[in-house]
């Protein structure tokens, strides 16, 4: 049920490595905070535009990304018009949109296992002082995409269980019995990951 | 950290993903929408403790950036972070410790341990009432007062919104998020008291 951002191909965007990618986009990004010209912000979001092109993305698919935040910056643009003047807003709204794309870029053009080696890599150091497993990291990031659908599953039980006992399903009385199928859950899976070893 | 520990987070984050794939009400005023999200914020924080409930949080940010569209709305992707709303994302993290943290430090009680010999280990003499008390109001300041006071300073840095309409703005949030926070509370002490029979 959880589809990942990632778009396949085989661009240039796609084969250049994970970590630089990353490193460019902190780099960039937090530049970007610090430019106040309109037209340098215009150039950046062009040339981020033309990424995206390149990245073989469909328009649909970037306007799908974009659609909950478009309301958003017109609220925003709207709001510092009114405040701060025109050249503001559209120094502000510029600046979003192209930072948006640019981490859209990224997320399409990278798999989600090559994010998952720059995460371990990340806290590489933190394993040598012994703070983190990095296995267990992935352990923990597997083990919860796959157990998305499950508090769904048990709501729709308990509520059915609920409606066929005559009981109208409220919050409280839905809370106790989630969390506890919750917990009682936790200990079958533990159980079983510990029986493979 | 033992299996089970790995697993209840993961299925706490399942948790919180899943409460956030309730569609968001979106609000007046501000860009910020209404999600069920911080519940299970504070849930993870009064049942799990502080060390577990910000690995939980912490785990789900990451999966989020990563681009799995995990957030509200079925956002993701790095982008997030250069949004108006990322203060409220990132605000969660220490939110969820400080709930846990202060959840214990008041009712003076273990949090749930992996271990099951520990079940039948503390007992308070504190009434139920006073306990429910005592967990709403860590999760009112962890999971409200914390994560509105960086969520809010970050939102008006973005956006350059006035400090003072953003804070106005932010009450709509209050009295939702103190009704989650008081069914979390009551949720979680019948929780533990169940786990300490």
């Amino acid at each position: 049920m959880i589809g990942s951002l990632y778009l396949p191909g085989n661009t240039w965007l796609h084969r250049s490595p994970a970590g630089l990618k990353l490193a460019v986009l902190a780099v960039g990004s937090t530049a970007l905070m610090w430019v106040h010209s309109p037209s340098v912000l215009l150039v950046a979001c062009v040339l981020v535009c033309l990424s995206v092109r390149w990245a073989g993305a469909s328009v649909q698919h970037v306007w799908q990304q974009l659609r909950p935040l478009v309301w958003l910056l017109f609220v925003l643009g709207g709001l510092s018009v009114w405040s701060h003047g025109v050249l503001q807003a559209l120094e502000m709204v510029l600046r979003l949109l192209t930072l948006v794309l640019a981490a859209l870029v990224v997320s399409m053009t990278t798999p989600l296992t090559k994010m998952m080696q720059v995460v371990v890599w990340l806290l590489w150091p933190f394993q040598r002082l012994g703070w983190v497993d990095a296995d267990k990291v992935a352990l923990g990031v597997g083990l919860t995409l796959r157990l998305v659908p499950e508090p769904g599953v048990q709501w729709q039980d308990l509520r059915e269980a609920q409606l066929a006992r005559g009981l109208t399903p409220s919050p409280l009385t839905m809370g106790v019995p989630m969390l506890l199928r919750t917990l009682r859950r936790a200990d079958e899976i533990a159980e079983a990951i510990d029986a493979r070893g | 950290m033992k299996t089970k520990d790995i697993v209840l987070i993961a299925l706490f984050t399942a948790l919180i993903i899943a409460l956030g794939l309730v569609p968001p009400i979106p609000m007046p005023l501000v860009p910020v929408p209404l999600t069920l999200q911080t519940f299970g914020v504070m849930l993870a924080g009064l049942i799990l403790g502080p060390a577990r409930a910000g690995l939980v949080l912490l785990l789900y940010v990451t999966i989020a950036l990563l681009g799995l569209p995990v957030l509200p709305g079925g956002r993701a992707g790095l982008a997030v972070l250069a949004g108006p709303t990322a203060g409220f994302l990132l605000g969660m993290i220490p939110g969820a410790v400080v709930t846990g943290w202060l959840a214990t430090f008041f009712s003076r009680t273990e949090p749930f341990k992996a271990d099951s010999s520990s079940l039948h280990a503390t007992k308070t003499n504190q009434t139920p009432v006073w306990q429910i008390a005592h967990y709403a109001l860590a999760a009112v300041v962890g999971g409200l007062v914390l994560v509105y006071a960086i969520g809010i300073p970050w939102l008006v840095f973005v956006t350059k919104m006035d400090f003072a309409k953003a804070c106005w703005a932010m009450v709509v949030f209050v009295p939702g998020d103190l009704l989650k926070a008081l069914v979390a509370a009551v949720v979680a002490q019948r929780i533990r008291r169940l786990n300490m029979v």
